[in-house]
């Protein structure tokens, strides 16, 4: 492959993710929530592809395959399923400002810069070179955590959280081996299909998915 | 395959049949074929341990092992040499007779899937552990051991909530026993560079030191030695009493097996202070113990912290032994090892007839308390004449087996040099008074055992109406209460196997039966000559006796103590508790005893006395003053903890946070 078309790719890749995952923050609405993660998944096929033809993989389309069904449309299928199971359409209020949680994500991309390019090592090439962004998907994954009080939501920062880990070891390995992929799609899946269930579970019991309301430790 | 070989597996194959029968068969015939099973455990185990002992080496179960990130280890090992061979012909004999008693008594939880599989595995776990002969497999048998004994005692959770509590100061003990086992065989694993017993006898000094100290402490819990035997007065009562008889009688001996194992086989040549520790550990657990169960009135609990005491004797004498051993007196610390066994084993045989007696009182009466019993020598007199047995050898008194292990104690206390050591000077009085006083206090504890558990007349209701126990019950006491007997008569050839074991030179069978101990002069004990020359001379007053009650029948007397009335009752005998108050008063300050009188009087008149509470209690002083307040600081700790973690969702997303970032940072500066 063109090594300066490689590198457009990859920046123009990385870019989307960061961005979807800014929007992430910035929303309120649970379904435009869902959508940007799918869009997400999207894009981080797009980015196996890049790095896994750069680098002459054969089972590159296999793996691509098995990223996008999973990340772009079972996950945020069984999601969405799971929102319109419990009717919740909108992020429950929370107690920080809009522009706080931000700048929080403006300043959390700039400490995953910090991090991240030392990483890199000397004279990197473009996939190392957005290493960066990997971080701090996972970085913006935590802070969403933190910030959203719905059971939902806190499911789709789980999500872009583990789309950083992924983004990182694509950029930093150079594509990863088919099983290891297979391993941890799977993985996520179970997560997100349990937790699907249990949020279900919380609408029923509490009337609502505030996981704020959580506090009582048991036994 | 030799004998060895196949008696290993015999246990192995018992073992799995037993587990097959709890988990498949249902009512009586699990109790029949589980417990028949078991008893198989227990005969391969005893048949083993006996060819062991005698010196047959079999190869042994060799278990090839290998982990993906250690490498090659070496093999698991089932092979027991002789004092393994001792030991698990101690257990078998125990778990056989248990298991016999337990197919007649085990009803509701015990009787349950859980409760004999608990009870199988437990049986095969106890097998295992004398013969291992590296860490490694030691450490698996000691667990099975540990989780079939917890379940066992776990299965009557539902019914009653003091067995909650037991079995919950039981795991903590028995785990807390396995993490000092697991650092003190991985000390020594480091410093051998393997994991076999073999490997490890050069170990040097301050790593041997570090391993003894906490191999003793994790060995020492196992056995119940103060102030580590907190759990027995808990969990022997609440257990179910055959598990009660094989937990006191063969799992608490496998701590005395790795006690021996440690300072004979694995580190003998350690220095003086091993054996001062060793010695004073017994002797502070012999004295406790016996002083706690002096003032028990609780049957079952008493015998739990008898057996405190008799682990106590056993470590004073192979503490001696050592002691003697590294001041150059060969022939008597052979003869204080010897003892050590002898009394293992006979407080073996003892301790499982009086537990097996206290469960045929248990499920005759319902009732383990003895200020409630009395009366049961008349209906039920399989169980009164054994466990009258059993309270003889615990009391140490002759034709049992306690007697002569007694003795030979002594015999290795009395012709030490004293004057060699200076150490010994000190030790060997201290010894001996311990030793004396507690045998005295035995003596007690076992008189009102008997006395006020079987003579006099029924305190309660229970007792009155209490039924001889069934077959297979009155087989395993008599079979315990025998074996007794037969060790109390026919010492020589065990002493003569045992002298084996530790590697003694002097010790022989003198004539068919009786022990010399050649090391010392010629000191010789003959039971059975005795016996029979003190049974001669009794039967001349019998005889007369017999005579003179012919001339004079028996005549009616009034009871001179009714103020002319006939009002005796029940309430007016002598009890446990009553009999037990004046040595309650002489050791009050190291019994922590409670008591509480409250007089109630009639409304109008202040000055009479209509009715009067008394109320004693012993709370255990070790427990009181060392773990409740342990307990409480972790307590305190934990509420410390709770202000971090308040239970909200975000606070704990925001400590993985910051400590990710606090690690990114770190890494990249």
């Amino acid at each position: 492959m063109n090594q300066h078309l490689f590198a457009q790719l990859i920046a123009t890749i990385t870019g989307v993710l960061l961005l979807t995952a800014i929007l992430q923050i910035w929303g309120r609405s649970l379904v435009r929530s869902i959508g940007l993660l799918s869009v997400q998944g999207a894009a981080l096929a797009a980015l196996v592809l890049t790095v896994g033809l750069n680098a002459g993989e054969p089972q590159v389309w296999l793996v691509t395959g098995i990223v996008l069904l999973m990340k772009s449309v079972v996950l945020p299928a069984a999601m969405l399923r799971s929102a319109k199971l419990i009717g919740e359409t909108r992020e429950r209020p929370t107690t920080i400002n809009p522009a706080v949680e931000l700048i929080g994500a403006a300043g959390l991309t700039l400490i995953a810069y910090i991090v991240g390019v030392p990483l890199a090592g000397p004279d990197p090439d473009p996939a190392r070179q957005a290493l960066p962004v990997g971080f701090s998907l996972v970085l913006l994954g935590f802070w969403l955590l933190m910030i959203r009080r719905s059971a939902i939501t806190q499911l789709v920062g789980f999500l872009v959280l583990d789309n950083g880990i992924a983004t990182v070891s694509f950029l930093a390995s150079g594509g990863l081996p088919l099983t290891v992929e297979l391993g941890s799609s799977l993985d996520v899946l179970l997560v997100v299909l349990i937790l699907g269930v249990l949020v279900v579970r919380m609408q029923r019991q509490q009337g609502h998915t505030d996981i704020t309301e959580l506090k009582e430790l048991h036994d | 395959m030799n004998l060895v070989d196949a008696g290993l597996y015999g246990v192995l194959v018992g073992g799995a049949v037993a587990v097959a029968a709890a988990v498949v068969l249902r009512g009586r015939a699990r109790n029949v074929i589980a417990g028949l099973s078991v008893m198989a455990v227990g005969a391969f185990a005893a048949a083993t341990g006996l060819a062991a002992l005698a010196g047959m080496v079999g190869t042994g179960l060799v278990i090839p092992v290998s982990l993906p990130l250690v490498g090659g280890l070496d093999p698991l090992v089932l092979a027991p040499d002789r004092l393994g061979g001792f030991f698990l012909l101690l257990a078998g004999l125990v778990i056989a007779t248990s298991a016999l008693f337990g197919i007649g008594y085990a009803h509701g939880a015990a009787a349950s899937r859980t409760g004999w599989t608990g009870f199988a595995v437990f049986a095969v776990g106890v097998a295992l552990v004398p013969t291992a002969a590296d860490a490694l497999s030691f450490l698996l048998a000691w667990e099975l051991m540990a989780i079939g004994s917890t379940v066992l005692l776990l299965a009557d959770h539902a019914e009653r909530q003091a067995v909650r509590a037991a079995t919950m100061w039981y795991a903590v003990m028995t785990h807390l026993s396995f993490l000092l086992l697991v650092a003190g065989f991985g000390v020594l694993i480091a410093a051998a560079g393997g994991t076999s017993w073999s490997r490890m006898v050069t170990i040097a000094e301050p790593v041997a030191s570090v391993a003894f100290v906490l191999l003793i402490a994790g060995f020492a819990t196992k056995a119940g030695l103060v102030p580590m035997h907190v759990w027995l007065p808990r969990a022997h009562p609440e257990a179910p009493s055959h598990a009660s008889a094989a937990m006191s009688a063969a799992m608490v001996k496998m701590g005395l097996y790795g006690i021996l194992l440690v300072t004979l086989r694995l580190l003998p040549t350690g220095p003086s202070w091993w054996a001062v520790v060793l010695v004073a550990l017994g002797a502070i657990s012999a004295l406790y113990g016996i002083l706690q169960a002096s003032v028990q009135s609780d049957l079952k609990r008493l015998l739990a912290y008898s057996t405190t005491e008799n682990v106590g004797l056993i470590t004073t004498a192979i503490g001696i032994g050592l002691l003697l051993h590294q001041s150059g007196q060969q022939a008597a610390a052979e003869v204080a090892f010897i003892a050590a066994l002898l009394l293992a084993l006979s407080h073996a045989v003892f301790k499982t007839t009086l537990f097996l007696g206290a469960g045929a009182v248990l499920h005759a009466t319902g009732e383990r308390d003895l200020d409630q019993l009395g009366g049961l020598a008349a209906r039920m007199p399989v169980t009164a004449l054994t466990f009258g047995v059993g309270a003889l050898g615990a009391a140490a008194l002759p034709v049992t087996s306690g007697f002569v292990a007694e003795w030979v104690l002594l015999q290795a206390l009395i012709h030490t040099d004293a004057k060699a050591d200076r150490l010994l000077a000190v030790v060997m009085p201290l010894t001996m008074g311990v030793v004396a006083l507690t045998i005295g206090l035995g003596l007690l504890t076992f008189v009102k055992a008997a006395g006020i558990g079987f003579l006099a007349r029924p305190r309660s209701e229970a007792a009155a109406r209490a039924t001889e126990v069934g077959f297979t019950m009155r087989a395993a006491l008599v079979a315990a209460a025998g074996l007794t007997i037969g060790l109390g008569l026919i010492p020589g050839p065990l002493a003569q196997l045992l002298a084996g074991a530790v590697g003694a030179t002097g010790i022989a069978t003198s004539g068919l039966t009786g022990i010399q101990l050649g090391g010392l002069g010629t000191v010789i004990l003959d039971p059975l000559v005795l016996t029979g020359l003190t049974a001669a001379m009794l039967a001349g007053i019998v005889i007369v006796n017999g005579i003179a009650a012919r001339r004079h029948p028996r005549r009616e007397v009034d009871l001179p103590w009714g103020c002319g009335g006939e009002r005796t009752s029940p309430r007016m005998e002598y009890n446990a508790t009553s009999y037990s108050e004046p040595l309650a008063r002489v050791f009050g300050a190291s019994l922590n005893t409670r008591r509480s009188v409250e007089i109630e009087h009639p409304e109008d008149a202040p000055l009479l006395v209509s009715g009067m509470v008394f109320n004693q209690e012993t709370v255990d002083l070790v427990e009181d003053r060392v773990y409740v307040p342990a307990a409480r600081l972790a307590q305190r700790l934990g509420d410390l903890a709770r202000t971090v973690q308040n239970g909200s969702i975000h606070r704990y997303i925001g400590f993985s946070f910051a400590a990710l970032l606090l690690v990114l940072v770190l890494v990249t500066r």
